[in-house]
């Protein structure tokens, strides 16, 4: 026997990994390491997200999956552009009543996660978080219970466990063994809680090169069930340590989303098949090289 | 001498708000708390630390300025917590001094990012509560906003993402600074009072463009100028004026 390796096309991933329906979380927060590549792959597949959850922060990673017209609840602690602007596609969505938002902060996003890595049945808030409106907004997912130990009135919310999780790394080799080269947000406890795990790679390094730098190692394979090498796979936004958010591009994606998104969709995700030729439509070398061209710290 | 911007006088305010020796977070949209920290630490406070949010940089040295708080240029920093680290320190009591903002603010400084309506009829969607929560745990806030109109001051939040001046016991002292492209506002017996005005801002233009009475003492003053020195050391660290040029 020889051992299986993971890696994969992204329509193979998805078709294998994403079911309708499903509980669906998104890593990358921000304009940042967003698992672009797969998502564009889940809208061409046309998968139905029954639920959608995200670090505490989402960007075009949920706001695209929504705009396709795929999401039927999200989990939303923030989902927005930052300095860009508000989230247009969650804004009409939600808007109109086609998306059920269940209210939700940052501390729910990290400790629904983390009470789901941990196999906890819920997880318990520090004091003071009850003080907002949100736990009235979202009563199935925030109760308070009896801390057993003092018999106060204490705020928890719900554990969350995805059926499946899309993570974007810098590297892993076949069998899914992966580094996480930048900021970590909350992807580490999503792949732990998640029952399936795609990750996408800028590259797939040997073997040889995880076993030299294992102490540097952050997700072990055995929790990882595919791997998708696509370098550029999070444009439009930045994979860190390897290139910065296309802001241009970003741009043009909120203009397009009050003005004709399904153009929009036609020509980034329908139309090219393959990340190759996603890469071609946006500029190809020259805007992957203006990308990657910048004052770079390290 | 060049003319000082709206965004720099802000800059300074907030920066001469921290007091040495404190510890400063921040989250999404913060390119004016991330100039005024640093500022801070290299002027009067060396002994200030920040966190940028969900970046998890702790004392980056921000040369250059980047616009989105996660970015990876951040990352040359003294420390790169994980994200889940940085709410555990959320959840202790070492914040001192958190920034807010919100699509709504009012007189008793509670900050709305949930949207604008009621619940179950929300016609405005923003873009979520985020860290907002936790500042019911932090030392004191200062809250920042990019506009000063009756729109964003309001007697009354449709929702409360991050909790002001709420009934019933509060583990932090509340807001204490309100810093706006108009003016400088502080609180009195919990409530919101005009400080000083930026050049060319009448008190009447604050009156007028605050949806609640806000206390006016007698003597409402100017907001100070940056000095040449604070004025050096942010074009310094902001050279594509991210912060400088962000007001209109």
């Amino acid at each position: 026997m020889t051992r299986k390796e993971k890696v994969m096309e992204a329509g193979d991933a998805v078709s294998k990994f994403v079911k309708d329906g499903c509980l669906l979380g998104v890593g990358g927060m921000h304009m940042h390491n967003n698992a672009m590549a797969v998502i564009r792959e889940i809208i061409r597949q046309k998968k139905k997200i029954g639920g959608l959850t995200t670090s505490p922060s989402a960007c075009t990673n949920a706001d695209m999956l929504i705009g396709a017209g795929l999401v039927e609840e999200i989990y939303c602690s923030y989902v927005g552009f930052e300095h860009l602007g508000l989230a247009p596609n969650f804004r009409k969505f939600s808007e109109s009543g086609e998306l059920k938002v269940r209210d939700c902060d940052e501390a729910f996003s990290v400790y629904s996660l983390r009470g789901g890595a941990s196999s906890l049945p819920f997880h318990p808030l520090p004091k003071g978080l009850e003080a907002t409106s949100v736990p009235n907004l979202n009563e199935d997912d925030y109760k308070f219970t009896k801390d057993p130990f003092t018999g106060e009135d204490v705020l928890c919310v719900r554990s969350m466990q995805p059926d499946v999780a899309i993570v974007h790394c810098q590297k892993a080799d076949a069998y899914g063994n992966a580094i996480f080269e930048g900021s970590k947000f909350t992807d580490f406890d999503m792949i732990k809680a998640s029952d399936k795990v795609i990750i996408q790679v800028e590259e797939v390094v040997p073997s040889e090169y995880i076993l030299e730098k294992s102490h540097k190692i952050n997700v072990p394979g055995l929790l990882v069930d595919a791997v998708v090498d696509v370098p550029f796979g999070c444009h439009p936004t930045a994979c860190h340590r390897y290139y910065t958010y296309d802001a241009d591009h970003l741009k043009e994606y909120l203009k397009a989303c009050k003005e004709d998104f399904p153009a929009y969709l036609d020509k980034y995700v329908y139309g090219p098949k393959t990340n190759e030729d996603y890469l071609e439509v946006i500029g190809g070398r020259e805007k992957a090289t203006k990308l990657m061209e910048r004052d770079i710290p390290w | 001498m060049v003319e000082v911007t709206v965004g720099e006088r802000m800059a300074a305010a907030m920066a001469r708000h921290l007091k040495d020796g404190e510890v400063v977070i921040m989250g999404a949209f913060s390119a004016l708390p991330m100039l005024a920290s640093r500022l801070a630490q290299l002027t009067h406070a060396p002994n200030v630390s920040f966190i940028c949010g969900g970046s998890g940089a702790i004392n980056p040295t921000l040369e250059p300025l980047p616009e989105s708080s996660c970015d990876d240029r951040l990352l040359r920093a003294e420390c790169i917590y994980a994200l889940p680290d940085v709410i555990d320190l959320e959840a202790r009591p070492e914040i001192d001094v958190f920034f807010a903002g919100g699509l709504q603010i009012d007189a008793k400084g509670n900050c709305n990012l949930v949207g604008i309506g009621k619940p179950g009829e929300i016609k405005f969607r923003g873009p979520g509560s985020v860290g907002l929560p936790f500042l019911s745990r932090a030392g004191r806030y200062i809250i920042y906003t990019m506009a000063h109109n009756t729109r964003n001051f309001v007697p009354e939040v449709d929702f409360i993402s991050g909790p002001g001046f709420v009934d019933g016991e509060l583990l932090s002292n509340g807001p204490s600074l309100v810093v706006t492209p108009l003016g400088v506002m502080d609180f009195e017996d919990k409530k919101m009072r005009l400080k000083s005005t930026h050049p060319g801002v009448s008190v009447e233009m604050v009156k007028e463009n605050t949806g609640f009475d806000l206390i006016v003492p007698d003597n409402v003053g100017e907001t100070p100028a940056p000095t040449d020195d604070e004025l050096t050391i942010m074009r310094r660290l902001d050279p594509s004026g991210a912060a400088r040029d962000s007001i209109r």
